[in-house]
């Protein structure tokens, strides 16, 4: 601010520490004007609003708060800490996220010839002989046990059928449906009881990181 | 965290889990009861809890109606499948193991092919880093189920996997018990004489070294 060499008792009065009335008359005129000199200077002359002014804004916050969807969002994204209570749902949803599905891709391992397929599936040869059978088909947990789903074919005139199926690591149990009745267990496989009074045939493919064993 | 991350992270699990529901439910549809499927949707909620897999009780209820078998057979059959599971999971799990679903699912057949709680829990533990619980109970299985005696597999197995021999010639056991099995010679008899190789083949491997074997052609 620019110095305009007030005396010293204006000064006091401008810097509030002492009372206009205090000054001596021959001073009062001098502070007066030299308060209406500052006053201008920052210019804190009062804002008048006019009355509608008022009204408009409120009209347009309330149309807002009132609006569904800004206002759902609002609430959706509103910074919050979750308490205890909600860390249970949380904690049973992301266990169900990182849970883990177990698909159950059937593999054979028998005596079939195993080639390294992808990663951890091999491909395995089921092999029957059935000179009679007219048809042959393989079921198991590798196609959902669906007799239509995998037949084998005739080779050769000795009655030899054959397939070959790509199957991931693990552990498969499976039977031959011959002329789509009779359910046959491969004669050059382990078997075990299947719960229904009959015997499926066990194969394994071991695959240790993609190795098969 | 923005309530919106929130609430999508916990509708995402929902979905999830009703979706894996729909899994279950969308296999067996049209191919088994409604009753069956009912029951067999409910014991898969319930492995899910167990955190059990549940695709071996899938495939029980697709063989049974695939096999044309009654529902309520089919039914007893899958609750069967349950139980196994539930015991291989507790054992090994009481064996101190956190059993991938593979390791029940090979626990349970090892109790399917005929071996006891007690030795799904004596192998597990016999189980190494060299010799994965799946594998070794996947042999077992398959040993027993080729009909050499409980006991027998169990020792076997053991005697394998301490003779410090890799993971092949272990998982190599039932082909060589087959092959045995194949020229006449009884699979309890095979087994006997895999598990003195293996046995001999500890006893070599612990031999002190420096203690080499004498030099034939000196005199």
């Amino acid at each position: 601010m620019k110095n305009h060499g007030w005396n010293d008792q204006i000064k006091q009065v401008l810097d509030g520490e002492r009372e206009l009335e205090s000054l001596p008359p021959e001073l009062r005129h001098e502070a007066e004007a030299a308060r209406r000199q500052l006053l201008e200077a920052i210019d804190r002359r009062p804002v008048t609003l006019s009355d509608d002014v008022e009204a408009r804004v409120m009209a347009r916050v309330r149309s807002r708060a009132t609006a569904r969807w800004p206002r759902a969002w609002r609430w959706l994204s509103a910074p919050t800490i979750p308490r205890w209570a909600m860390l249970v749902p949380l904690a049973a949803a992301a266990a169900l996220v990182l849970f883990v599905r177990t698909t159950q891709v059937p593999q054979t391992n028998g005596q079939a010839q195993a080639v390294v397929g992808q990663r951890e599936s091999v491909y395995v040869r089921f092999e029957l002989y059935a000179p009679r059978a007219s048809r042959v088909a393989l079921a198991g947990s590798f196609n959902r046990w669906n007799p239509a789903a995998t037949p084998l074919v005739r080779v050769g005139p000795d009655g030899m059928w054959t397939v070959t199926l790509a199957l991931p690591a693990g552990q498969h149990q499976y039977g031959f449906i011959v002329d789509g009745r009779n359910w046959v267990p491969d004669p050059a496989a382990p078997t075990v009881d299947d719960g229904f009074g009959r015997r499926n045939s066990v194969v394994s493919v071991n695959t240790i990181n993609g190795r098969i064993l | 965290m923005k309530r919106l991350s929130l609430y999508l992270v916990m509708l995402g699990g929902l979905a999830h889990g009703l979706a894996a529901q729909g899994d279950v439910r969308a296999q067996l549809v049209g191919r088994v009861s409604p009753d069956l499927l009912q029951l067999v949707v409910t014991l898969a909620d319930s492995a899910k809890a167990l955190r059990l897999p549940d695709a071996p009780l899938v495939n029980k209820a697709l063989e049974g109606a695939a096999k044309g078998v009654a529902p309520d057979r089919i039914a007893l059959a899958v609750q069967g499948v349950f139980g196994q599971l539930n015991t291989a999971a507790s054992v090994m799990r009481s064996a101190g193991a956190a059993p991938t679903a593979q390791e029940i699912e090979a626990g349970a057949f090892a109790l399917g092919a005929g071996l006891t709680s007690n030795d799904v829990a004596a192998l597990s533990e016999t189980a190494d880093r060299n010799h994965p619980a799946m594998a070794v109970l996947q042999v077992a299985g398959a040993l027993a189920a080729l009909g050499v005696p409980r006991a027998q597999t169990v020792g076997l197995v053991q005697a394998e996997v301490h003779s410090g021999l890799p993971l092949g010639d272990l998982t190599n056991l039932p082909a060589q018990v087959q092959a045995a099995a194949a020229s006449g010679v009884p699979p309890d008899a095979a087994a006997s004489g895999l598990e003195r190789a293996a046995q001999a083949h500890a006893g070599q491997s612990v031999q002190p070294k420096g203690r080499a074997k004498g030099n034939p052609h000196r005199p």
